[in-house]
């Protein structure tokens, strides 16, 4: 008898408390923000966070927007698609905020995206390259990153300089790096290029030795490579070890050249990498004030240079969020999503516009970003 | 056969570190009854204090593995002393509670001390490798096999030949006998648990050179740690070596032959073969009702 | 009066959706309500027969994925000629599926991880659940691998307009937490009290002393696991039905952590206990995040862990007995005393 009266005091205390906790009416314009800023990713989110709050900061400091400043609301989505629900769950519920930005990794943009159609509210994502993400039939879904095709077909264009016979595979085994390695696959085999070995490797694993003695023996001549960067510069360094010569093409962005350079040192030599956003030649961007301003920013803040190329997704999310407010007229999730098709925003990666994909009368929106290829040659970043 | 002995290799460098790792836990395990979850966070942090000493403070790289090793057995000891001193004679799901507890703060210290960025550890030994006819393997991991070869020597003497060592053995066989024979088995208790713990330090401060050094780069360490004392059996350095060796010729040839997707799921697979074979397990000395 | 109590605690509980407005409260207990439900199943294993499964996300993680594949229905391909071909079920057979699957899944285990105990047998459950994990994550023309099954039905149907459905959504699948919990808590409390439970709890307290006695040990032992995994399979039901979207990182040990402090915190072998360390760990990573930076909150949840194992080792509900049962009779003494003058 007394444990039940023992629960309903505990449980009545928590819930009170949890009730005290409603967030009151505030005067800013309220940005929800989900991305993993602990846990196995975390690095990454993190630096997409810093770059959204220098969007944050620009816009503010030109006004705001509807003559509001905007305010982001960050949440810990943890690296882990549960807690990605609990985040948009409190940032639309909570917060009330009618628009927002997340959630990285695609797992966690398809964890999320049932509350968006539960509530009605659009969401940028700015990361996230799984092609289920915008052919479900999801409304609110507004996506500024490069789908794994799209960004395949992109370097489609550019496959004749590397001259490549046979192409061995390692990734990353998550939706990122199993999309990447079946996209280029069907980019490579249209070019008439055959395919060697495909080797998988989990996100925490450091020892690839075994994966590398496999790809040497398949006689191939060109690795891609999709993960992120500290699994990049271990495959760099242990391809060395085992004198693995193949020419590498990293996938999906993530590679930070600048990190592989200053980590993994000669190994990293000749390597190439397929990127959103080369900080390096910010003047050679599509957008070279926006794409400098950013940088400066950045740099004036002490952040890792090595961090640019996720921290842009950031700053062109917010962007895109807020030119859509600004297109509504008003701080409203159904008027938002309505404009957000029609915007055009200058960003760091390019022009940002969205098409319609996936099943009619539900389309979601995907932007076609730009994709740049650099190589490191004499510990320095060029264009080829 | 090239492909096939560089598996060989690679199987052989892998272990020496592996059992480094499974020694430690396995005298914890053995001696103390605790399911030592912090066991990949000292092996973490082992590998930032290389990065602090030899990468940030520009110390001697040698003399930083000395220091990371020192540090190792000194938090295994704090550790020990306010943890699990206070819960003696707790049941074993006790302990191992505070051990996750440790763990997850430990891991969150870290990331909050550090950043989630991967760093990344120079050493002085020369990038091109070491080729052995068709073969090769890198300075840097010759260097860590004999290291961890040497170190598991040094433990094995410890433990075989040394006042403490027969204190520790007796404990194992029989805590209350021991105590009563006049063992101190709080210090016992507590040079086991440093000595586990800069064992696994070490490990950490000689693998961080050879790969990136992260906030989780334990959770993984531990796993295998784990599996290797299964496969070598309670308390047995020789076991724990043994299974370190097997466990990474397990993943190595897991994962050039069958799929690499299972590479982390082989040493899990061995252990639940060896219980449905042999439960008594491969080498134990008492039987599996720790 | 104990009745009483009950009927209001539940009365309570039902009450809930009437009054609470906020709905992220509510996503919050639905949450909570389904870890609750797995941290009862584990006490079964862990409170009652003293076995320390640190694989209990496994059965959990299997109910999730049977359930899921049920009701999408799935294609395998066998042989190069023949396909098998799974068509979609609805929801509530989907459900059933899930239970049985971590129930006979329940019953392997049970047989093979049995024969050891102790340390062994704490990280043989680990090797399975993580085992279990890899499969999920690497047999991709049936789980999807690491691309996460999308688009599982929620437990409503009907209403075809989504919007209106999906309005309705939290209320629904909260009662629905509710009542599974309740039948789990009325199974659990039927059989401990039974000629199992009873043969269970002397497992624990002695096993040499148990078997000699003519108890056989490991059918025991293997029936607790079985309805207890059945029960962890249940929740991995709700789970997936709920939360819409499975991957293998369902089988994360921090999950299994989250359900073993839930019981231990709560108080082992307790009918409540799993209840009250539910509560307490579901709900406060939620206020946490209300004020402390990520790491932080981390932080802050490991020593809440250390200190409660610290200071309550046997858990809250035992403890509040003790102290309900120190008061009462120091009050009687003292009544005693009064009625002496």
């Amino acid at each position: 008898m007394n444990r039940f009266k023992s629960i309903a005091l505990v449980l009545a205390g928590t819930v009170v408390a949890s009730v005290s906790f409603i967030a009151t009416a505030n005067e800013t314009i309220k940005i929800g923000v989900s991305q993993p800023l602990t846990g196995a990713v975390a690095a990454s989110g993190n630096y997409v966070t810093q770059g959204a709050q220098i969007a944050e900061s620009f816009i503010n400091d030109a006004g705001g927007v509807l003559g509001k400043k905007i305010e982001l609301v960050i949440e810990d989505n943890k690296s882990n698609p549960k807690e990605a629900v609990a985040t948009a769950e409190k940032l639309i519920i909570r917060d009330k905020v009618s628009v927002m930005m997340g959630a990285w990794s695609s797992t966690y943009t398809l964890a999320v995206m049932p509350k968006l159609m539960e509530y009605g509210v659009p969401m940028v994502v700015e990361t996230s390259s799984s092609g289920k993400i915008t052919t479900s039939g999801n409304p609110w879904i507004f996506r500024i990153s490069p789908t794994s095709q799209m960004e395949a077909k992109s370097f489609g264009t550019k496959v004749d300089q590397f001259k490549i016979k046979k192409a061995d595979f390692i990734v990353v085994n998550n939706d990122w790096g199993r999309g990447a390695s079946e996209a280029f696959q069907e980019v490579l085999k249209a070019k008439g290029i055959s395919v060697g070995t495909v080797e998988t490797m989990d996100a925490k694993a450091t020892d690839l030795s075994a994966q590398l003695a496999k790809i040497k023996s398949s006689g191939g001549d060109t690795l891609f490579v999709t993960s992120g960067v500290e699994q990049i510069t271990l495959v760099l360094k242990q391809m060395k070890e085992q004198r693995l010569n193949h020419q590498v093409i990293t996938t999906g962005g993530s590679s930070s050249p600048d990190q592989l350079i200053s980590q993994a040192g000669a190994a990293a030599e000749g390597s190439n990498h397929l990127l959103f956003f080369a900080p390096w030649f910010p003047e050679s961007a599509p957008n070279p004030s926006v794409a400098t301003k950013f940088v400066n920013e950045w740099n004036k803040r002490g952040h890792n240079f090595a961090g640019l190329t996720e921290g842009f997704r950031g700053h062109d999310g917010i962007m895109t969020i807020a030119a859509g407010i600004k297109a509504a007229g008003k701080n409203d999730s159904k008027a938002i999503q309505q404009a957000l098709w029609d915007v055009k925003v200058k960003g760091v990666n390019g022009n940002i516009e969205f098409i319609k994909q996936g099943p009619a009368g539900k389309e979601s929106a995907q932007n076609v970003p730009n994709v740049y290829v650099v190589t490191i040659k004499d510990g320095k970043i060029a264009l080829p | 056969m090239a492909e096939f002995l560089q598996h060989i290799l690679n199987a052989i460098v892998l272990g020496g570190t592996y059992a480094l790792l499974g020694i430690g836990l396995t005298l914890i395990f053995g001696i103390m009854k605790v399911v030592n979850f912090t066991h990949g966070e000292l092996y973490s942090f082992g590998a930032y204090m290389i990065f602090m000493f030899s990468a940030m403070l520009g110390l001697n790289f040698f003399l930083a593995i000395i220091l990371s090793m020192v540090l190792g057995v000194l938090l295994g000891g704090i550790i020990e002393f306010a943890l699990l001193r206070p819960l003696r004679g707790a049941n074993i799901d006790t302990t191992m509670l505070v051990m996750i507890g440790a763990w997850i703060v430990m891991q969150n210290l870290e990331q909050l001390s550090w950043g989630g960025v991967a760093k990344s550890i120079n050493h002085p030994f020369p990038l091109d490798p070491l080729v052995i006819g068709e073969v090769s393997v890198s300075w840097i991991r010759v260097f860590v096999f004999f290291f961890a070869v040497i170190l598991i020597i040094g433990s094995y003497y410890l433990i075989n030949n040394t006042k403490l060592g027969k204190s520790m053995r007796a404990t194992f066989q029989d805590r209350d006998i021991a105590a009563l024979m006049g063992v101190n088995i709080n210090r016992v208790y507590t040079a086991t648990f440093a000595l586990g713990s800069g064992l696994a330090a070490t490990a950490g401060a000689l693998l961080g050179p050879v790969f990136v050094v992260t906030p989780t780069m334990g959770d993984m360490a531990a796993l295998k740690a784990f599996a290797i004392v299964i496969l070598g059996g309670l308390g047995s350095i020789a076991g724990a070596t043994i299974g370190g060796f097997i466990l990474a010729l397990a993943e190595e040839m897991g994962a050039g032959y069958i799929s690499s997707g299972y590479r982390d799921a082989m040493g899990f697979i061995l252990i639940i073969l060896v219980l449905i074979f042999r439960p008594t397990g491969l080498f134990a000395l008492k039987e599996r009702y720790g | 009066m104990s009745r009483w109590i009950s009927i209001l605690w539940l009365a309570f509980l039902f009450s809930i959706p009437l009054w609470m407005i906020d709905l992220y409260v509510l996503h919050i207990l639905i949450n909570t309500g389904i870890f609750v439900i797995a941290a009862m199943s584990l006490n079964l294993l862990l409170g009652y027969t003293g076995q320390l499964s640190l694989g209990h996300v496994a059965f959990f993680g299997i109910g999730a994925y049977v359930s899921a594949l049920v009701s999408l229905g799935f294609d395998l391909e066998l042989t190069d000629t023949y396909t098998f071909v799974f068509d979609a079920k609805p929801v509530w057979i989907a459900f059933l599926s899930g239970i049985i699957a971590a129930g006979l899944f329940g019953w392997l285990i049970g047989r093979v991880a049995f024969k050891v105990r102790g340390a062994y047998f704490v990280i043989v459950t680990i090797s399975f659940a993580e085992v279990v994990r890899l499969v999920s994550l690497n047999w991709i023309d049936l789980t999807e691998g690491p691309m996460a099954l999308n688009n599982i039905q929620p437990f409503t149907l009907g209403i075809p307009n989504l919007w209106e459905m999906t309005l309705y959504q939290k209320i629904p699948n909260y009662y629905l937490v509710l009542v599974v919990a309740i039948v789990c808590y009325i199974l659990i409390r039927r059989l401990v009290h039974s000629r199992i439970g009873r043969a269970m709890i002397g497992l624990r307290e002695n096993e040499p002393l148990a078997t000699s006695v003519g108890v056989n040990v490991t059918h025991y032992l293997v029936i607790a696991t079985v309805i207890s995994a059945a029960m962890a399979g249940a929740a991995g039901g709700l789970y997936t039905h709920y939360f819409r979207i499975i991957d293998p990182d369902i089988f994360l040990f921090i999950y299994t952590v989250t359900m073993v402090i839930m019981v231990v915190s709560g108080g082992k072998g307790t009918l409540a206990g799993p209840i009250v360390g539910g509560i307490i760990f579901g709900l406060l990573p939620e206020i946490l995040r209300e004020f402390a930076a990520p790491e932080m909150q981390w932080i802050i949840y490991g020593i809440a862990m250390i200190l409660i194992v610290f200071f309550l080792p046997d858990g809250i509900v035992p403890a509040l007995k003790n102290w309900w049962k120190n008061h009462r009779s120091k009050r009687t003494d003292s009544a005693e005393m009064d009625a002496g003058t």
